[in-house]
């Protein structure tokens, strides 16, 4: 049974998984964490927390609302910043079989180049993320994701400032997805990465004010996964490159419905709060789900729902 | 650390409900015991464990371990009337499995010096100090055990405490030990402890912070254990990030027992 996927066939030497299971930006931390409760090698690839050039204090409390089959958070990109990445997480990393790869987030266009510049040729990493589509920082974030010509500047200028294969992760809160996914892939994205979080909202009746300390934030978990999930569809039916599907997946099922939508690897998230296992439950539905059905090569399924 | 399926060796109700018609009612407190003899090995005072309450809920939910026997953990903990992940978890029956991953968080510490530990707790604070209370007997340790709640029928039974540790009581509404909040009986006890544990609602600890003369804490150590709202437990997700005279810290990996001095009680939410 083939499970490997090449995420960037593109870029030499590629991007090359051993299986299409990813974890989300945001939601494993720097893959360490997890180290003690499972064995994460295991795993397609590890995308760590978003990172920026500066560390960041993130938003006011609260951060986290439950909701229905969701999670509606805005923690507003706290994170160490590369420096303390590349000193104290990277090393680490530089030991493991398992890829790294590492999700990066700026305020201008400049940022981003100077954050793929860094990290090029660091030892432990084995791509970037490009994340065009966070909802909870004021400025850049998902500002560049909305619309397909700042997407494709911020893509540009990553993909000059490294040899690192990139993928671009898009938000869902926009009306061009499509759009957007073209014009960053026309820009050098050697893969595409959607859905980061809708934004969303919850308000307290009993104090009459929002529940975030932001005001808004992003929604995740399964509430999100038919939007996801058509999001992918069109986007993987319209771009010549790989797409990541990411959106509420919590079992093998949900996998193999983003694979056949067209995605080539998925990414698991919030469920890995509720079930810190949950990537490799995911990884082994879907071996269980190609077992049974005697697929032979993950390839075989990957966009089956589009044709 | 490690991620299990505990069966439930028994589940009980311990205190019975409370009707309060300014804040959220109280359905009543449960003591539940699991066995899962990898977290209880390796559990020490003050942490906790994350538990999957049904397939509903997208967050799992943080209990303060309460004690240790054998293979089992017990966590006692209220339940609000609205409480989905804690109404699911008191409905268990024994026998049935509870996926749980800890334990969690860094717990207290006692120093190797200290002879007198007063322990002061506020309501189902005491969830994580009878743990405590057991592990500094067992050092040689005295312990006074400061016991608050709103009235007689809300504080923890004393048949479920050691019979070593020194409880002193008192209720909102006088019907039983000293009329008032647990905080008005510390400046009667504070002076003879070597160490100070706190565990209960953030108006008892703003309480503790704001008047540390007239409670007697000056220059006293004294840990408190922090609850907020938790993503992951894992420290990656930094939902329960707070603002501390050390810089940021996440309460479920760095904490969730703080230095009551610590933490800059004037950044945190109100509630």
């Amino acid at each position: 049974m083939n499970l490997s996927v090449e995420l960037a066939p593109k870029h030499k030497p590629g991007l090359r998984l051993a299986n299409p299971v990813m974890t989300a930006a945001g939601t494993f931390g720097y893959g360490t964490e997890y180290s003690h409760l499972f064995d994460i090698q295991r795993l397609g690839a590890i995308v760590c927390k978003g990172t920026t050039l500066e560390p960041r204090e993130g938003n006011p409390q609260p951060r986290l609302v439950e909701t229905a089959s969701g999670l509606l958070n805005s923690i507003g990109l706290q994170n160490i910043g590369v420096r303390a990445l590349l000193e104290e997480k990277a090393p680490v990393w530089a030991g493991w079989r398992v890829p790294v790869i590492v999700n990066i987030a700026g305020e201008k266009v400049e940022d981003y180049a100077q954050l793929a510049h860094e990290l090029d040729g660091a030892a432990g990493i084995s791509g970037l993320e490009v994340n065009i589509s966070c909802p909870n920082v004021k400025a850049g974030g998902a500002e560049f994701g909305t619309s397909p010509e700042p997407a494709a500047r911020v893509t540009a200028a990553v993909k000059a400032a490294t040899s690192l294969p990139i993928i671009v992760k898009l938000t869902p809160n926009t009306g061009e997805i499509v759009k957007v996914a073209l014009a960053v892939a026309q820009a050098g994205a050697d893969a595409i990465a959607l859905i980061n979080t809708v934004r969303g909202m919850a308000i307290d009746i009993a104090t009459r004010r929002p529940l975030l300390g932001n005001k808004t934030g992003g929604l995740s978990g399964p509430a999100i996964k038919p939007i996801a999930l058509a999001m992918v569809y069109e986007v993987a039916s319209a771009v010549d490159v790989p797409v990541i599907g990411c959106g509420g997946i919590t079992s093998g099922r949900d996998a193999i419905e983003f694979i056949m939508a067209g995605a080539s690897a998925v990414q698991v998230g919030t469920a890995s709060f509720q079930n810190p296992r949950a990537p490799l439950d995911v990884l082994e539905g879907i071996e269980e789900f190609m077992k049974k059905e005697e697929i032979k090569d993950i390839a075989e399924i990957i966009g089956a729902a589009r044709r | 650390m490690k991620q299990v399926a505990a069966e439930v060796i028994s589940v009980e109700q311990i205190l019975p409900g409370l009707k309060r018609p300014a804040a959220r009612s109280i359905a009543g407190s449960w003591l539940i015991r699991l066995s899962c003899p990898e977290i209880a090995r390796e559990a020490r005072p003050g942490q906790f464990v994350m538990v999957r309450c049904g397939g509903e809920l997208t967050l799992p939910r943080p209990f303060s371990i309460h004690q240790i026997s054998g293979d089992g953990i017990a966590l006692f903990f209220a339940v609000w009337e609205d409480g989905r992940g804690t109404n699911w978890l008191r409905q268990k029956k024994t026998g049935e499995a509870v996926e749980i991953f800890g334990p969690l968080g860094n717990g207290f510490s006692i120093q190797p010096s200290s002879k007198n530990l007063l322990l002061v707790a506020g309501g189902t604070g005491v969830a994580p100090l009878r743990f405590l209370g057991q592990e500094a007997l067992g050092k040689g340790c005295s312990v006074t055990l400061l016991l608050g709640a709103a009235t007689a029928a809300q504080l923890y039974p004393e048949r479920l405490l050691p019979s070593l540790i020194k409880l002193v009581t008192a209720t909102v509404d006088g019907t039983a030990g000293r009329k008032g909040m647990v905080t008005e009986l510390m400046p009667d006890f504070a002076a003879q402890a070597d160490q100070v544990f706190a565990c209960g609602p953030m108006p008892m600890y703003r309480d503790m912070a704001a008047q540390k003369r007239k409670l007697r804490l000056i220059g006293k150590p004294v840990q408190i254990s922090l609850e907020m709202r938790m993503g992951c437990g894992l420290g990656v997700c930094y939902g329960c990030t707070v603002k501390t005279r050390n810089g940021l810290k996440q309460v479920c990996k760095d904490g969730p027992v703080f230095e009551l001095d610590d933490i800059l009680w004037e950044e945190l939410p109100k509630s």
